[in-house]
């Protein structure tokens, strides 16, 4: 199994080094001259002149790659074209506050969907199941700004004046006030949820059809012992890629939920630097959120492969 | 916003009071009125005498990046332009009603021909580092903002300060030369751009002589305040903490208000005004301002070079149509005249108020030789709430005349990109100035935004004449000769003038319209006080 794991590592750092190239002849062909974006309506020859220079964006196209791609081995992405700030250290603080929101939303949706799915599979067809894939059909096909828009109209603004609709600090303390949390957090986990419940629920009812589970039963064994420890973990595995998917999802989700939400992350970050044409953080951004997605599906594999004893045995 | 450099000139415009009259939207403002002439000064000693202040108050501007600096001379936007409101003092300061007051200095003064002012500081002033406020400070200041090195806002107007040859007279007297007459350095120096810093001036660690002092701030997002007890005003601030929020999306920021993590908002978009309204706890402050966005024909290109074609495209424009349209009836018709709140602005010796007339703009149009009709492009893009929709409308209105407009939009980014100055029919947006001020920005041959490619030889000649005038009433006449020139023949249809909108909750007190187009009068949270 190692060797597989192996081979797709590989894999993920190929698709890494793709995304890359992707990644930055997508921001060289971004409208508008760095230099002329920076200085906006100030921008006279001579001070465009000086800022290209400074800036290194009269070097070749391959050298300016080849300088980018050499600084991300070291950690090092360059200085914030905004700023003037290394980008690491002014994207430090946003990234750790996505990754309280990000895994605040993964911690709270796996559980909860799981749980949920394998509660309607085994009410399946009464009333509970049906209001469940209502309600997660509708969830799963509204965009997910919508869902926060009518989170906010609904809890803040509108009806009822519950949490704060939108998010007032700085990175460097999203967790001072937790309220603040609450619906950014909740609209991810609503955004998440749906396909997750509606994969459990489908792995679960062919799990509770198949033969161990009835012999299980026939065992004598209680309910909740058959459901819990023979039917349950052996559903998950099928529904590892679909949380990884979904998991995955979250980290480029987030810019959206971000933006509405006024939520200091990446997602923020990404969003200004695009308008002021900040290369140097749009590059580190995009990247960073194509590693959580193939990291997190290679977790998904490894998962998969893991609560699949065919494949575990096959693979030694 | 990009920048807004200078600005504008003494005393309270007579005109000013019909002008700014109450807009028909006044109803629903705090004070009523477009611009009430506030007696600020004699106010701000009564009130709380002991000046102690209460309690925080939070506030939630538009825009805000990671570009935002704490720069006193290098503010861009909406954000650093409030934070340099609070934090630094000037030498002369723009009241609600576009009259320069003094602020640090006590008085400020040109000799006989506006070729030496003398600038004398009050007596006692302190930085927030409890360092005095001398001389010294305002050499340093004014050699830093033409500092090559750093060239902040201000420069452009400082080009003909001797930079070399500024004299410290004794520790509160400055004379500043220049190469040639000056007659509105107060202006500039009412900018908020023109901060007195002391002479260890560290932008990390700004220590400036406003209202707050800095606690923290981080890019982008927030900044923190406290109240400087030494702030020149006496009795103010009477706020404790300010805190300035980052909102740039207009949706987040009016919910920060409606969900109450925040006190008070700028910029409140026309669409949100009836959802913000159906809040008892909230507040609406309605300026009329001297903004304006418009449209920009290049007099030195076809078809535009023919003065019979401008004078038809401003025929055209239905001014009453375009600003309920494009500024959602949140502004006033304009008359093709900048500097409404110029001192020399006076209604009656003006040009009368241009009205659409499509009969008038086909027989000019066919003089000029397009009887058949006329193709043009109009460059558009949303450099400025109201420009798209205001090209959309004029694309309509310009049907009747024969005239097909084709839009081309742009985003900002390209907008002023490349092209820009140079497109031949687009559009534009300027702050409240006064006309002098102005046309060293946007219409002089020299003036470093000159859209309009505008350089006719006669206006040029008075405007340099006006310039050089230190008698006011003679310089009052030669600038109402100049704009009357560029109604009758200038390249810009001036459409109208844009109100600025803010919201706020009730239990703050203290703010109130103003027409220099900057919101939250000015950002002027020295004033506000919180009642709860």
């Amino acid at each position: 199994m190692s060797r597989l794991i192996l081979y797709r590592l590989g894999y993920g750092l190929l698709t890494l080094f793709v995304v890359s190239l992707v990644v930055f002849l997508a921001t060289q062909a971004l409208p508008g001259d760095a230099a002329r974006a920076i200085l906006g309506r100030d921008a006279t020859a001579e001070r465009v002149a000086l800022l290209r220079d400074q800036l290194n964006l009269d070097d070749p196209l391959a050298v300016q790659y080849g300088k980018w791609l050499a600084g991300l081995f070291t950690l090092d992405l360059g200085d914030s074209f905004a700023n003037a700030r290394p980008v690491s250290e002014y994207l430090g603080p946003r990234v750790t506050a996505s990754f309280v929101l990000m895994g605040l939303a993964a911690l709270i949706a796996t559980p909860v969907s799981l749980l949920i799915g394998a509660y309607s599979a085994l009410r399946r067809d009464r009333a509970a199941d049906h209001a469940t894939s209502a309600v997660s059909l509708v969830l799963a096909a509204l965009p997910e700004f919508a869902v926060g828009i009518l989170l906010i109209l609904l809890l803040s603004t509108g009806w009822l004046h519950l949490l704060p609709p939108v998010f007032a600090g700085s990175a460097g303390a999203v967790l001072a006030d937790p309220a603040q949390l609450i619906l950014p957090v909740l609209t991810l986990v609503l955004a998440v949820s749906p396909p997750i419940i509606r994969m459990m629920r489908a792995s679960m009812i062919e799990v509770l059809e198949s033969e161990y589970v009835q012999q299980a039963r026939l065992k004598g064994l209680p309910e909740r012992v058959v459901v819990w420890r023979h039917a349950a973990p052996n559903a998950i595995g099928p529904v590892a890629q679909v949380i990884a998917v979904q998991l995955g999802w979250l980290a480029g989700g987030v810019v959206a939920i971000e933006f509405l939400f006024a939520f200091p992350g990446i997602g923020l970050a990404l969003m200004d630097a695009i308008t002021t044409r900040d290369i140097p953080v749009i590059q580190a951004v995009t990247l960073l959120i194509a590693v959580v997605y193939i990291v997190v599906n290679l977790l998904a594999d490894v998962v998969g492969l893991a609560a699949n004893p065919k494949v575990r045995v096959s693979a030694r | 916003m990009p920048p807004t450099p200078a600005d504008s000139e003494h005393r309270v415009p007579p005109a000013a009071a019909a002008q700014t009259a109450p807009s028909r939207r006044s109803v629903l403002m705090a004070g009523a009125a477009g611009a009430v002439v506030v007696p600020a000064l004699s106010a701000c000693g009564g009130g709380g005498s002991s000046g102690a202040g209460s309690g925080r108050l939070r506030v939630g501007v538009a825009g805000g990046s990671a570009e935002d600096t704490l720069d006193a001379h290098k503010p861009t936007d909406n954000t650093d332009i409030a934070r340099a409101h609070n934090l630094y003092a000037g030498l002369c300061y723009f009241e609600t009603d576009y009259s320069i007051q003094m602020a640090l200095a006590e008085s400020i003064e040109p000799n006989e021909d506006a070729t030496v002012w003398t600038i004398r500081l009050k007596p006692g002033l302190t930085f927030h580092d409890g360092s005095p406020v001398t001389a010294d400070s305002v050499v340093f200041t004014l050699r830093r903002v033409t500092d090559p090195e750093i060239l902040g806002i201000g420069a452009p107007q400082l080009a003909t300060m001797d930079r070399d040859n500024i004299e410290r007279v004794d520790d509160r007297t400055v004379r500043v030369p220049f190469a040639e007459p000056y007659v509105t350095l107060l202006d500039l120096l009412a900018e908020y751009s023109m901060g007195i810093v002391p002479e260890d001036y560290d932008p990390d660690n700004p220590v400036g002589a406003g209202p707050f002092r800095l606690v923290e701030f981080t890019p982008g997002q927030r900044s923190l305040f406290e109240r400087f007890p030494g702030f020149w005003q006496e009795g103010h601030p009477r706020i404790e903490e300010l805190e300035i929020i980052n909102f740039p999306d207009e949706t987040a920021r009016v919910n920060a208000l409606l969900g109450g993590q925040v006190d008070a908002i700028s910029q409140l978009p026309p669409s949100q005004i009836e959802v913000v309204r159906a809040n008892p706890n909230i507040e609406t402050l309605e300026s009329e301002s001297g903004m304006w966005t418009p449209f920009t024909m290049r007099v030195d290109k076809a078809p535009f070079d023919d003065v019979r074609v401008r004078q038809a495209f401003r025929l055209i424009v239905d001014r009453r149509q375009m600003v309920d349209q494009a500024l959602a009836g949140y502004g006033s018709v304009g008359n093709d005249i900048y500097g409404r709140f110029d001192p020399a602005y006076v209604e009656d010796e003006l040009p009368d108020q241009r009205e659409r007339d499509i009969a008038e703009a086909k027989r000019l149009l066919a003089e000029a030789g397009h009887g058949d009709g006329l193709e043009v492009q109009l460059v558009t893009g949303p450099i400025t709430p109201g420009a798209v929709a205001a090209a959309q409308v004029f694309k309509e209105q310009a049907r009747a005349a024969g005239v097909t407009v084709n839009l081309k939009q742009t985003n900002s980014t390209e907008y002023y990109g490349e092209n820009y100055l140079q497109w031949t029919f687009a559009q534009d947006f300027w702050a409240t100035r006064n006309y002098l001020s102005q046309a060293a920005q946007g219409s002089l041959p020299d003036a470093p935004f000159n859209e309009t490619h505008w350089a006719d030889e006669e206006w040029v000649e008075i405007v340099n004449e006006a310039r050089r005038t230190v008698d006011e009433e003679e310089r009052n006449r030669l600038i109402r000769r100049a704009m009357e020139i560029e109604h009758e023949r200038g390249g810009y249809i001036i459409w109208g003038f844009v109100n600025t909108l803010d919201a706020f909750h009730r239990k703050v007190k203290g703010l109130e319209p103003s027409v220099t187009g900057h919101p939250l009068t000015s950002y002027g949270f020295h004033r506000v006080r919180i009642e709860e």
